[in-house]
């Protein structure tokens, strides 16, 4: 699969597998991330995502398969391959003791910085992420999302060409969030490669071109957003009603229009998947027709879950077919 | 929040990218070092604690056992005191040995060695760091020991200043060189409260079976044959030479010889921990 973009390829994994013992964390794992894009990595807790990335970052060995990350590879280059990228992992790891500036004048310095070069470094880091005001605080005063920001910016201060980001927004507050978010932006437009990890599509639809979904340490599915969510799941409308009786006649009402409702009685609503605009258009003309109340009419994007469910069941449904087939 | 062109990111059209061309293996220790220092010294509230510890062990030994020094065994002609503040030297070397693997721990669990792991740079620094930075603060510690068991618990080593200079200085030497089996329990273990037990239950006996509070001849028979064997014994044996004579002879060149091989052997086994998958 070619993600958008096309430029040279920064992280080149073929058939990654990783075993703890008899767990199997990763088994066959391909992934092809170009310059200058974001690939999403997307999965539940434990579908094996922090596990490529340890990887990738050359923190930990695969039993099987290679990859490369700048053209450098995992097992064999590792110091090479760490002068080239930066990594923010699910918890915020910034040395407690220190100020938010001696954080990262400390990374610099290990980075090869002299003492000039490190604080001129440290200073324009702490200008573009907000956080000139704290930077003589030491940072086990700082509050969440500025421990956050704090360890995003120790990731970037080599200017690494490849980022990895283990689920930098998890619990994080709307806005903070949004804040991460626009970091990503602004690296990929300085030209940097982002690996991001998340358990919401929402924010991998936003910011990636492409993604892979991650399951028990396989790939359920990759391409761009747009082709998951057609090929996955569909938008789905949910119209809510005030009575069951007015529920017991919109099933038929609805189904009668060609669409596929399903009844759900204990919140007197009805689920129905629409594949455009049409559709929505449809569902309240023929309600309307039948004369009945509407209460409430949602349209929702299918969630990380119900890709999941789509995904996992089309999978095990081709697993019988074969099965099928093999019996014949 | 805006960023000004160019400059959080990395790649191509960063103006100096790739300048930093990594740091040297020196550099890298200095630089750990001083950031461990910083927490362990610049903290006033583990400064003061830290310093406490060994003067309230010598205020609670000096009045437990002091009777032991009118029992026959006791060598005659040397106050409690004299006997027992060599002693609490090498438990107070021992004790920020501990802590070397304690800290250590503690920052494995929150993501900083992890992050430090992912730079570019010998992972051996980390530890080489922290250890040195511990040291530092171990000689601090025993200064203070020294000054306090001068000024008021009455101490009068027959060996002179150069003699508990020495004594000081071995004493910091024995501490740092066993350290690194705390360092490399650490590497190995990973889990704070583990190494904890496992550190606590090392030290005791270590410090207490040996000849630290009492004299060899003094303990029964079964415990005077660990006491004999106990590296301890021989570390405080050549420490209270230093101290009370001036010179300790063959049994401090031993003492260094012990620490430097154990902290070759647990340095190189604590660093392949480290790098261990895991």
């Amino acid at each position: 699969m070619n993600p958008a973009g096309g430029g040279e390829p920064m992280i080149v994994a073929r058939g990654i597998g990783k075993r703890y013992g008899s767990v199997t964390a990763l088994d066959g794992v391909d992934l092809d991330v170009h310059q200058g894009s974001v690939h999403g990595l997307l999965g539940h807790n434990g579908a094996g995502k922090t596990t490529l990335v340890r990887i990738l970052t050359a923190q930990t060995r695969p039993s099987a398969g290679r990859a490369t990350v700048s053209g450098f590879d995992v097992v064999d280059q590792p110091e090479r391959l760490r002068r080239k990228i930066g990594l923010t992992g699910q918890f915020a790891s910034v040395d407690e003791q220190l100020s938010g500036r001696d954080n990262l004048i400390l990374i610099a310095r290990l980075l090869g910085a002299g003492r000039r070069q490190a604080r001129a470094r440290a200073d324009e880091l702490l200008e573009s992420f907000g956080l000139v005001d704290a930077a003589g605080r030491l940072a086990r005063t700082f509050s969440g999302g500025m421990r956050r920001r704090l360890d995003l910016a120790a990731s970037l201060v080599g200017r690494p060409a490849v980022v990895f980001l283990d689920e930098p927004t998890t619990g994080l507050d709307p806005a903070a969030r949004l804040n991460v978010w626009q970091i990503v932006r602004d690296l990929v437009r300085d030209g940097a490669t982002v690996l991001l990890t998340s358990q919401y599509l929402d924010e991998i639809d936003r910011l990636s071109e492409s993604l892979t979904v991650l399951s028990d340490g396989r790939i359920l599915a990759a391409g761009s957003p747009m082709e998951l969510k057609h090929q996955v799941g569909r938008r789905t409308a949910v119209v809510r009603f005030e009575a069951v009786a007015d529920l017991k006649v919109a099933g038929p009402v609805l189904s009668g229009s060609g669409l596929r409702p399903a009844l759900d009685e204990a919140r007197t609503s009805v689920t129905v998947p629409v594949e455009t605009s049409r559709d929505i258009a449809t569902i309240v003309r023929a309600l309307d027709d039948a004369g009945l109340e509407l209460s409430e009419l949602q349209v929702a994007e299918p969630t990380l879950d119900e890709v999941y469910l789509s995904l996992m069941s089309a999978a095990a449904q081709s697993a019988g077919s074969e099965r099928a087939e093999a019996v014949k | 929040m805006t960023i000004a062109g160019g400059t959080i990111g990395g790649g191509p059209r960063a103006a100096d990218a790739g300048t930093w061309e990594g740091s040297g293996v020196a550099t890298q220790i200095w630089v750990l070092a001083l950031r461990s220092l910083r927490a362990l010294v610049l903290d006033p509230r583990i400064l003061v604690s830290s310093l406490l510890a060994p003067f309230l062990m010598l205020l609670v030994f000096s009045q437990i056992f002091a009777g032991i020094a009118n029992t026959p065994q006791f060598p005659a002609g040397v106050g409690y005191t004299d006997f027992l503040v060599p002693a609490i030297m090498v438990n107070t070397a021992m004790q920020s040995a501990m802590q070397t693997g304690i800290g250590l721990t503690q920052e494995t669990q929150n993501g900083i060695i992890a992050r430090l792991r992912s730079l570019p740079i010998w992972p051996g620094s980390i530890l080489v760091g922290r250890s040195i930075a511990e040291l530092i603060r171990s000689l601090l510690r025993l200064v203070v020991l020294l000054a306090s068991a001068l000024l008021i618990f009455g101490f009068r080593p027959a060996g002179g200043a150069g003699g508990v200079l020495a004594g000081i200085g071995l004493a910091a030497l024995l501490g740092w060189g066993l350290g690194w089996i705390f360092i490399a329990l650490t590497c190995w273990l990973r889990e704070v409260e583990l190494i904890q037990n496992v550190s606590g239950i090392l030290l005791f006996p270590l410090m207490f079976a040996s000849n630290a509070f009492v004299p060899v001849e003094a303990l029964p028979r079964w415990l005077q044959v660990v006491a004999v064997i106990n590296p301890m014994t021989h570390g405080i044996d050549a420490v209270r030479d230093l101290t009370h004579r001036g010179d300790a002879g063959g049994s401090a060149a031993v003492a260094v010889a012990t620490a430097l091989a154990v902290a070759v052997v647990a340095g190189f086994t604590a660093v392949k921990g480290l790098e261990r998958d895991s």
